[in-house]
């Protein structure tokens, strides 16, 4: 990721007030924010505790996604419980095995929770309360667990990790609601912070299945973000067929910002010496449902022209129904056989990553057994 | 002798003609074929990337980018497609989760069903002579290749290259479950019956690892198991939705040990049973796996496999519903909706082909014909002893 720290910090932004680091620091707990949106699903926020915690400084782990504090014999069935409750969209609590930066084990009591917009009903963050769980737990302070000296001696970690008994620690009550109390903070700070208004809760209208526009599920997402090139997804139901995602790749081709993208037609791309020939072509084809590939001259936000080798491609979901229309760029000089070659692959193998991850069946709907940990 | 009688799945255009048409890939390898070349190294283990944060990354040679297979696999796919080689749209196929305790896939495909003659398929062996006058995949026509995979110090991609000796090649399956589906047919023209060696398997492994995705995952049927080409090969496509099987619980049945990473697991709580081997190592997973593979052939017991998690995970399921089916053991219902139990559908993957089937289907119904599948308590006993041995 080009610039990650600056997308990081960017993501905070976009959907609280400048000041939400300042009054996130204020909180003791041990968490973090994660952005669904951007590649990787990363950490935009780590709190102090976090940090002290784990062993790692901030910029070791800003950017990077939290699998990096499992392990060797973190249960596999735990990462896909968590896994679940992201695609799902939906609160989780459990307990995980995790390692510090030294390679130390411990057990993590970890609650996570989804932050949705008001606006369009998506999951801006979600937040990742950790608290480690310990048969001696160190001196507490004002109710919060500080420091983290485990006793590692009963642990006796490699004959005893399979022992269920070890494994059923004692998990108090205080413990769940530690955990609770913890994540209910964290986002009453964000609700209270936040520009265009967010909530541990999707509007009632959303949860009735009145979905607003331009709406992109979390498992839709993450796919979509997996992918490594410039494109949009376009919605040829609405009015104009706007932008209802794009690709970092493709706001750093073209300068703008997501903000100033997201419900946008593409013909802002175009200007004052892009042939109307191309565009009559791309209008035909979308008129009629159609793939094509086109040479047009587009404009960044500065106003730079640049060649644009566009393929746009009717796109279904898992209705078999055309729900998007892709559009895939790549950036061209007036090229050599080879170089139309390699961009045609990029082409086409990014419009089936697209297909692949727009087929993806987005549950919500679909609950199953509740996740709480025995 | 056991058989039941199929429709057996059209995987080639070629797949009916008795006759060896001049575009088919054997013809062409006589005559000189060009192919791109995706050259793969064993020194790159991309399974141990997982692990790293971005920074960390080794520097890949210079020509590749990380997952770029992926890249070539689906671009390939799609020009394929675009080209109309496939039977059917496979993203028009309707798909949802079926309501319960498993999220059961179940898909609408009207394009597989075939009103054709039966097939008799032998069940009870699974190890069977290579047969040239039936049909195998150097029969495909040349437009259903889509590359060559082969091994190099070098990891590297070339867009034309002449076919290697030995080649390892991928090709389109004509009638997909799902987007990319494709085949990948170890040394093509050794003609190696459906058998499993570590070696074979480990290639398997290495192609998963290098397309680099959670969604894309590899699958083996063996004779007796569903394959319905005896000619070897695995079958892999992307599903952007986790596995019922990969949800389960699993509870480990090996001894940990400092030397090896290795874990085997037995599957808990899921209709079939099964085993899964997890290791960072594909080196110890394809040389367990197969092992156990092995023996389960020498005992005619049929098999499938399922590769997860890019290379990492792999689970194993010993089957009998075939065997049931010859015996005229599965119920008539089942029958009917020509659901034929494959690795993918043990892992929790139903394609039906009747709008009916499709609309009645229910977790009740997918469990109930996965039972089918199990092995029988003491049976299954005796594969985990061999798997503990």
């Amino acid at each position: 990721m080009k610039n990650h720290k600056l997308i990081v910090s960017q993501s905070l932004i976009r959907s609280y007030r400048a000041s939400i680091q300042d009054e996130l620091q204020k909180h003791a707990y041990n968490f973090v924010l994660c952005d669904p949106g951007l590649p990787d699903h990363p950490i935009v926020y780590a709190s102090d505790g976090f940090l002290e915690m784990t062993g790692y400084s901030r910029d070791e782990v800003l950017g990077r996604n939290c699998r990096f504090l499992q392990g060797r014999d973190t249960d596999k069935r735990a990462i896909v419980e968590i896994r679940e409750a992201i695609r799902e969209e939906r609160d989780c609590q459990i307990k995980i095995l995790n390692y510090t930066k030294a390679g130390k084990p411990f057990w993590n009591l970890f609650h996570l929770a989804p932050v949705f917009s008001q606006q369009d009903g998506r999951v801006v963050h979600f937040v990742g309360v950790q608290l480690p769980i310990s048969s001696k737990l160190a001196a507490r302070k004002d109710g919060h667990l500080t420091g983290l000296e485990l006793s590692f001696d009963e642990l006796e970690f490699e004959e005893h990790f399979d022992n269920p008994s070890c494994k059923n620690y004692h998990l108090s009550e205080e413990d769940k609601q530690r955990a609770f109390a913890a994540v209910k903070a964290v986002l009453q700070e964000l609700a209270n912070s936040s520009c265009k208004g967010v909530s541990s809760m999707r509007s009632k209208s959303f949860s009735e299945g009145v979905i607003p526009p331009g709406f992109v599920a979390t498992s839709l997402l993450l796919a979509l973000t997996r992918i490594p090139h410039s494109f949009v997804l376009t919605d040829p139901h609405l009015p104009d067929m706007p932008i209802v995602h794009a690709s970092l790749e493709f706001l750093e081709l073209t300068g703008y910002t997501r903000e100033e993208v997201i419900g946008r037609n593409c013909r802002f791309l175009q200007g004052p010496d892009t042939d109307l020939a191309p565009i009559e072509e791309l209008r035909s084809s979308i008129s009629e449902g159609q793939t094509c590939t086109v040479r047009i001259l587009n404009y960044r936000k500065n106003k730079e022209p640049f060649w644009n080798s566009l393929h746009i491609s009717p796109v279904r979901n898992s209705s078999g129904k055309v729900a998007y229309y892709a559009g895939i760029q790549v950036a061209v000089s007036h090229s050599s056989e080879e170089d139309e070659g390699r961009a045609r692959m990029q082409q086409l193998g990014t419009l089936g990553a697209i297909k692949v991850a727009v087929r993806s069946i987005q549950t919500g709907a679909v609950l199953r057994k509740s996740k709480t940990i025995s | 002798m056991l058989a039941i009688k199929r429709v057996p799945t059209v995987v080639s255009v070629n797949q009916d003609c008795g006759s060896v048409s001049r575009d088919c890939l054997q013809s062409c390898f006589l005559t000189g074929f060009d192919l791109p070349l995706f050259k793969y190294t064993k020194k790159m283990k991309t399974t141990e990337l997982q692990l790293l944060g971005d920074e960390e990354v080794p520097s890949s040679p210079p020509t590749i980018e990380r997952s770029f297979l992926g890249t070539l696999l689906l671009s390939k796919w799609e020009e394929r497609a675009s080209q109309g080689l496939f039977r059917y749209d496979v993203t028009a196929c309707e798909s949802r989760v079926l309501s319960g305790n498993y999220g059961f896939i179940a898909q609408l495909n009207e394009g597989r069903h075939l009103k054709k003659r039966l097939t008799e398929f032998r069940v009870d062996q699974v190890l069977q002579e290579f047969d040239p006058k039936k049909f195998n995949f150097s029969k495909v026509n040349r437009n259903e290749v889509l590359f060559q995979f082969g091994e190099g110090e070098e990891a590297g991609y070339y867009d034309i290259t002449p076919i290697l000796s030995s080649p390892d090649i991928v090709l389109i399956n004509v009638s997909p479950i799902e987007y990319g589906h494709v085949l990948l047919v170890p040394r093509l023209f050794d003609f190696v019956p459906q058998r499993l060696c570590a070696n074979d398997l480990l290639l398997a492994l290495y192609f998963t690892a290098e397309v680099d995705c959670p969604y894309f995952r590899v699958g083996y049927n063996s004779l007796g198991a569903f394959a319905t080409i005896n000619h070897l090969h695995f079958q892999a496509y992307y599903l952007a939705y986790p596995f019922p099987v990969e949800c389960a619980s699993i509870t480990r049945i090996n001894k940990g040990s400092l030397k090896s990473s290795l874990r085997i697991s037995e599957l808990v709580d899921y209709p079939v049973k099964g085993v899964v081997y997890e290791s960072m190592d594909l080196n110890e997973i394809a040389i367990s796996v197969a092992s156990t593979c092995q023996e389960l052939e020498l005992r005619n017991i049929p098999f499938n496999l399922l590769i997860c998690d890019c290379g990492t995970r792999v689970f194993l399921f010993p089957q009998c519903f075939a065997r049931k089916q010859a015996l005229h053991q599965v119920s008539q219902k089942v029958l009917d909706t020509q659901v034929n139990p494959a690795a993918w559908e043990i892992g929790g993957h139903i394609v039906l082909k009747r709008k009916e089937d499709y609309e009645h289907a229910t977790e009740e119904f997918v469990t109930a014909l996965l039972a089918e599948v199990s092995l029988s308590d003491p049976d299954f006993q005796d594969v985990k002893n061999i798997i503990c041995k």
